[in-house]
C-alpha cells in the first residue's frame, strides 16, 4: 500500500463531512506505511511490513440544553463501517453537554503541504537487513552484544471540517539505533532523519561500539552533586518534560505547571533558548495541529526568560486569543503539547564543554526519567550506557550508573555551556528534541545503580 | 473470520513457510472523561485487522493491514508479504528461530461480563462520573477534578499451521476519580481507586459501580487538600508498609519485567533494557525473604491478562516465579523457551493489536497473601511510613535500582498513625528490598489491580495485565526528603 494522495484523503474526508447531519463536523483521514526490523545478537528478532488507516470523525450536535460533542474513530476505509462510525459519533454526542464557552471549529486556513521523503517511503527490507548484518558483525568483532532497530515510516493526513477548513500534509521518519553491550558496559547511538538517505548508519554502529569498549570495567562512584555534560540523548530525556508537563496551556491554566505566575521571568540561564518549530529541518513535524490550525514557531525560553505556553482553540484565550496550533485530536482530555522542541545551538564543541570541567561527569544517556514534583519539575532517572568521570577536563575513567533526583528548572539556571552540534534525540517515553550537548553546573545524584 | 485466517495460512505454507499463524482482530474502545464538571472527552474507536506471521529459514516475517470481512485475497497477499520479509531476514539470523513444541489450542474463551459497557446508554455511564466530579469540587483548593470511564473489547480469531483454532472475547472496564489541589505553593493529587485513569478490571460496567466513586470522593478531595499543608516526608531509613495499589506497581517493575525471558537473554536491550535475573541464576538466586511468593497466572480471576491463549496459541497457565523467596522461573514465549528447563512456553507472547507482532509480555503477576492483619501490622511497626497510591516511578535498565513516590504517606510512630506526609519517595535495590519483606497481609486484604499501559518493545507496544497483592511491610527502606 502507498500513502493516500492529497486528492484521495481530502475526497474521503469531504464525503463524510457532507453526509454528517451534525451542526459541526470535522474529519481527519490518516494513512501510515511502516517497515521495521528489530535485532539483537541472534540477528533480526521482530519485524513488520504493515500499514494502517485511521478515520476520526468529530461532531457537535445541538440538543436541549446545549451542544454535545464527541469523536469516533475507525481503522478502515469501508464505507459501511464509516457510516456506522459517523452514527456512533452522533450517538455519543447526545450523551453530554460540551462547555458553555465552546469555540466554533476553525474556518479556512492556508497551510503549506509537507511531503514525506521519497527515499524513506521506498526504503525496503534488503537495505535494513544489510545494516543489521553490519551491526551484528561489527559488534561481534569486539565480543559485544548488539541490539537495535531500523525503521522507516511515513504518514499522510487530511483534515476537513464543515466550516471550510481543508488541510493536508505528509511526514516521514527514519531511524537506526544500536546498543552494543559488554558484560560491564554498553554504548548507544541513534541516527534519526526524515529522509532515510540522511542516516549515518555506520557512524552510529561505530559510536556505539567505541563507547562500549571505552567504558568497560567502570569505577564505582559515590552519589553526590556533580558538574555534568549531557550528550544530546541525555539532554533530550530531561527537556521533553517541558513538553509533557510544562508548556501546555492546560497545566498553566490549572496552575500545575512550573510556568504558573512566572511567564516573563528569567528562570534559567540566558544561555538557554528553547523553541517549538514544526518547520525546523532537524525536528520537523506536522504543519497543522489536531484541529487543522497552522503550527506557529514559538519561543518557549528566550535567553532564559520563560515565555507563554502553547495553546489550542479552546485555550487560545491564554495566548492572546489565537491558537498557537498545538492541539491534539479533539475532543481530548489532554491539553495542547509542543511536539517539535529545538534548543538553540551554542558555540562549543563537545570537547570544549568537557574540557571546562574541573571534576564532573560526561553522560551519554539518561533513562526512565519521571516527574516527582511539577512546579519545579523535580525529576528522577538513571544514567544509562557509557558515562565517564572527568577530571581537569579529561575523561579519566568510566563510571557505574547513578540515579539523579533534581529540579530541571534549578539545574538549567546554572547552564554553563551549550554545544554547537544539534542532534535529534528521543527518550524512553514519547517525543524527540533537537538539542546540542548541555553543560550543567550541578546535578544531584541520590543513589548508585547496581547490577547494571 | 476463520476463512480469512485459513486463507493466509494456506498461502504462507504454499510459499514455503515452515510455520504460519494468523490473528484476525476486532477491537473496540470507549472513553468518557469529565474534567472540572465539563464533559471533556467522549470518544470511541473501532479497529479490524489481520496479522500474519510466517517462519521461513529460521526467521519470522510479519505483515499486518486493516481488512474487510470477505477479502480473502487481501489475507493471502499479507501472507505473501510476511513470507517475503522472512526470506530477506533469514540470512541475517545467527541462531534460527526454533519454536517450542506445544499442543494446538482449539476452543474459545470469553471474559464474564454482567453489564455490557458498550450496550449501556452513555448517560448511565456518565451519571456516576458527573456526581463524583461535582463532589470533588466542594473545596476551592481543588483546581483540577476528573472522573473517567474507559472500556475495551478485543475479539480474536487465532489460527496456525499446526492446527490451532481459537476464538476469544476479552472485555475490560474501569475508571476512577482524581483531585488535584493547589495551596501554599504546593500541588497534590489524590485518586481512587488508582492513579493515572483509575483501575481497570476484566468485566463490564459492574466493575465501575463496585468502585463507588461518589462514596470515595469526599475522602479523596479532603486528602488532596490536606496533602498541600502536610509536612514533606523526612529523609531517612524507615520501615515501609505498602498499600496494594502501590505494591502492585513495585511488583510490575521489579518482578514482572525482571522475569521476562527475552530481556534476560539480551533481546530487549535496545529500549527497555535487560535484567539482573539471568538464566544462570534460576533456582539459586535469593530474590526475597521466605515470605515472598510471586506467582504468574494468566488464569487468575480478576486479571486483565486472563484469557484462553496467548497471541501464538499457547494455553493460559499458572506457575511460580519466586518460591519461598527463591527465583525459580521466567515468563516466556515459544521462541525463547529453549532457555527454560521444560523447553515449553508459558504462554507469554502478546501483541498490542493486529498491527503489532507478539513479544514476551508480563502476565498477571501477584504476591501471594500472607497471614497478617493490616491493623496488627501497623501496630507492630515502631517507626515507619504507610505509602498509598502511585505518584511517580522510575527504575534502571537492569531492574535493580528503583525509586517510587506515593501520593500519600502516613507516618507511623509506636504502632500508630501520627500524621500525613507529602511526597514520600523511597528508593532501593530490588533484591535488598524483597529480602527485607517481613510481613504480608492476609487474603482478606488481597486485591487485583489492572495495568493498561505497560510499554515494551521497539517500536513500543502497550499491553495489559493485573497484579494482585495484600499490603506488605519492608524493613529499613531509604526515604528521600519529600
Amino acid at each position: 500500500m502507498t500513502l493516500f494522495s492529497r486528492e484521495e484523503a481530502l475526497a474521503l474526508a469531504r464525503e463524510i463531512v457532507a453526509k454528517s447531519p451534525a451542526a459541526e463536523t470535522e474529519v481527519t483521514v490518516e494513512s501510515t506505511v511502516d517497515r521495521f526490523v528489530r535485532y539483537a545478537h541472534v540477528g533480526p528478532t521482530q519485524s513488520a511490513d504493515r500499514e494502517r488507516v485511521d478515520v476520526a470523525i468529530r461532531v457537535r450536535v445541538v440538543r436541549p440544553g446545549g451542544v454535545g460533542e464527541a469523536r469516533a474513530e475507525a481503522s478502515t476505509l469501508e464505507r459501511a463501517t464509516l457510516e456506522h462510525t459517523l452514527a456512533h459519533a452522533l450517538e455519543l454526542a447526545e450523551a453530554g453537554i460540551a462547555p458553555d464557552d465552546l469555540v466554533p471549529l476553525g474556518g479556512p486556513v492556508e497551510v503549506e503541504t509537507s511531503r514525506a521523503a521519497p527515499a524513506t517511503l521506498a526504503h525496503g527490507f534488503d537495505a535494513k537487513a544489510e545494516a543489521v548484518r553490519r551491526a551484528v558483525a561489527r559488534a561481534g568483532e569486539h565480543r559485544l552484544e548488539p541490539a537495535g532497530l531500523y525503521e522507516t515510516c511515513a504518514t499522510a493526513k487530511a483534515l476537513v471540517n464543515s466550516r471550510g477548513r481543508e488541510v493536508f500534509g505528509e511526514t516521514s521518519r527514519a531511524s537506526f539505533s544500536v546498543v552494543a553491550s559488554s558484560p560491564t558496559s554498553s554504548g548507544f547511538a541513534e541516527t534519526i532523519a526524515s529522509d532515510v538517505s540522511a542516516l549515518d548508519v555506520d557512524g552510529a554502529i561505530e559510536r556505539a561500539v567505541d563507547d562500549a569498549l571505552r567504558s568497560r570495567d567502570p569505577r564505582p562512584i559515590e552519589p553526590g552533586t556533580y558538574e555534568v555534560v549531557l550528550a544530546p540523548h541525555a539532554a533530550s530525556a530531561l527537556l521533553l518534560f517541558f513538553a509533557y508537563e510544562g508548556f501546555s496551556a492546560r497545566s498553566f491554566e490549572e496552575r500545575t505547571s512550573f510556568l504558573t505566575d512566572r511567564v516573563g521571568d528569567k528562570l534559567v540561564s540566558e544561555r538557554f533558548t528553547l523553541f517549538d518549530d514544526a518547520r525546523h529541518p532537524q525536528n520537523p513535524g506536522w504543519l497543522f495541529d489536531g484541529e487543522g490550525t497552522p503550527r506557529e514557531r514559538l519561543l518557549l525560553f528566550d535567553r532564559g526568560r520563560a515565555q507563554s505556553p502553547v495553546s489550542d482553540r479552546a485555550l487560545a484565550r491564554l495566548t492572546g486569543g489565537r491558537s498557537t496550533g498545538h492541539a491534539l485530536a479533539q475532543p481530548s482530555s489532554q491539553g495542547p503539547v509542543p511536539q517539535n522542541l529545538v534548543v538553540r545551538a551554542g558555540e562549543s564543541t563537545l570537547e570544549d564543554l568537557i574540557g571546562r570541567m574541573e571534576r564532573g561527569l560526561y553522560v551519554t544517556q539518561l533513562h526512565y526519567v519521571n516527574t516527582i514534583e511539577p512546579h519545579e519539575l523535580v525529576l528522577t532517572g538513571v544514567i544509562r550506557h557509557a558515562a565517564w568521570l572527568v577530571e581537569k577536563g579529561k575523561l579519566v575513567a568510566p563510571v557505574a550508573g547513578l540515579r539523579f533526583t533534581d529540579g530541571l528548572v534549578r539545574a538549567l539556571a546554572d547552564l554553563r555551556g551549550v554545544g554547537a552540534r544539534v542532534e535529534r534525540a528521543g527518550a524512553l517515553f514519547d517525543g524527540e528534541v533537537a538539542t546540542p550537548a548541555l553543560h550543567l553546573g550541578s546535578l544531584h545524584f541520590t543513589s548508585s545503580t547496581r547490577g547494571a | 473470520m476463520e476463512r480469512l485466517a485459513k486463507a493466509a495460512i494456506e498461502r504462507g505454507l504454499a510459499l514455503g513457510a515452515s510455520y504460519v499463524d494468523a490473528r484476525v482482530e476486532r477491537i473496540a474502545s470507549e472513553t468518557l472523561v469529565v474534567r472540572n464538571d465539563r464533559l471533556n472527552e467522549v470518544s470511541a474507536r473501532e479497529e479490524f485487522g489481520l496479522a500474519v506471521r510466517a517462519l521461513v529459514g529460521g526467521a519470522f516475517g510479519f505483515a499486518a493491514a486493516p481488512l474487510s470481512v470477505e477479502d480473502a485475497g487481501a489475507a493471502r497477499a499479507l501472507a505473501e508479504r510476511a513470507v517475503a520479509l522472512a526470506r530477506v531476514l533469514a540470512p541475517a539470523r545467527t541462531r534460527p528461530v526454533e519454536l517450542s513444541e506445544e499442543p494446538a489450542a482449539v476452543g474459545e474463551y470469553r471474559t464474564p461480563v454482567a453489564i455490557d459497557p458498550f450496550a449501556l446508554r452513555d448517560a448511565e455511564k456518565l451519571e456516576p462520573l458527573r456526581a463524583a466530579c461535582a463532589e470533588l469540587g466542594k473545596r476551592p483548593e481543588v483546581s483540577v477534578r476528573e472522573a473517567s470511564f474507559a472500556c475495551r473489547s478485543r475479539v480474536q480469531w487465532f489460527a496456525s499451521s499446526e492446527g490451532a483454532a481459537f476464538h476469544q472475547e476479552l472485555v475490560r472496564t474501569g475508571g476512577g476519580i482524581a483531585a488535584t489541589a493547589t495551596a501554599g505553593g504546593e500541588v497534590a493529587t489524590r485518586s481512587w481507586p488508582a492513579s493515572f485513569g483509575g483501575d481497570h478490571q476484566p468485566g463490564g460496567f459492574e466493575r465501575v459501580l463496585e468502585f463507588d466513586l461518589l462514596g470515595h470522593a469526599p475522602r479523596v478531595r479532603e486528602e488532596a487538600v490536606e496533602l498541600c499543608a502536610a509536612p514533606p516526608c523526612e529523609a531517612g531509613s524507615r520501615d515501609l508498609i505498602l498499600a496494594s495499589n502501590l505494591l502492585m506497581l513495585v511488583i510490575h517493575e521489579t518482578v514482572g519485567h525482571a522475569t521476562e525471558l527475552d530481556r534476560a537473554l539480551g533481546c530487549e536491550a535496545d529500549l527497555a533494557g535487560h535484567s539482573f535475573a539471568t538464566v544462570d541464576k534460576r533456582g539459586s538466586l535469593l530474590y526475597g525473604s521466605p515470605w515472598v511468593e510471586l506467582v504468574a497466572d494468566s488464569l487468575a480471576p480478576g486479571g486483565l491478562d486472563t484469557r484462553g491463549i496467548d497471541d501464538e496459541g499457547v494455553r493460559s497457565q499458572r506457575w511460580p516465579l519466586v518460591h519461598a523467596g527463591r527465583f525459580v522461573d521466567f515468563q516466556s514465549s515459544r521462541e525463547w523457551a529453549f532457555a527454560l528447563e521444560a523447553k515449553k512456553s508459558h504462554g507469554g507472547a502478546r501483541a498490542q493489536s493486529w498491527y503489532h507482532p507478539p513479544i514476551v509480555r508480563i502476565t498477571n503477576v501477584s504476591l501471594e497473601p500472607g497471614a497478617w492483619d493490616l491493623d496488627a501490622l501497623i501496630a507492630d511497626t515502631a517507626d515507619g511510613i504507610v505509602c498509598d497510591g502511585v505518584k511517580m516511578w522510575s527504575i534502571d535498565e537492569a531492574r535493580r535500582n528503583f525509586q517510587f513516590t506515593a501520593e500519600l504517606g502516613w507516618e507511623l510512630r509506636g504502632g500508630k498513625r501520627v500524621r500525613l506526609v507529602r511526597t514520600p519517595t523511597f528508593t532501593g535495590d530490588t533484591l535488598e528490598f524483597w529480602r527485607a519483606c517481613d510481613a504480608v497481609c492476609d487474603a482478606s486484604h488481597f486485591r487485583m489491580w489492572g495495568v493498561t499501559n505497560c510499554g515494551k518493545g521497539n517500536p513500543i507496544q502497550e499491553a495489559e495485565m493485573s497484579h494482585g497483592a495484600s499490603p506488605a511491610r519492608f524493613r529499613r527502606v531509604r526515604f528521600l526528603a519529600g
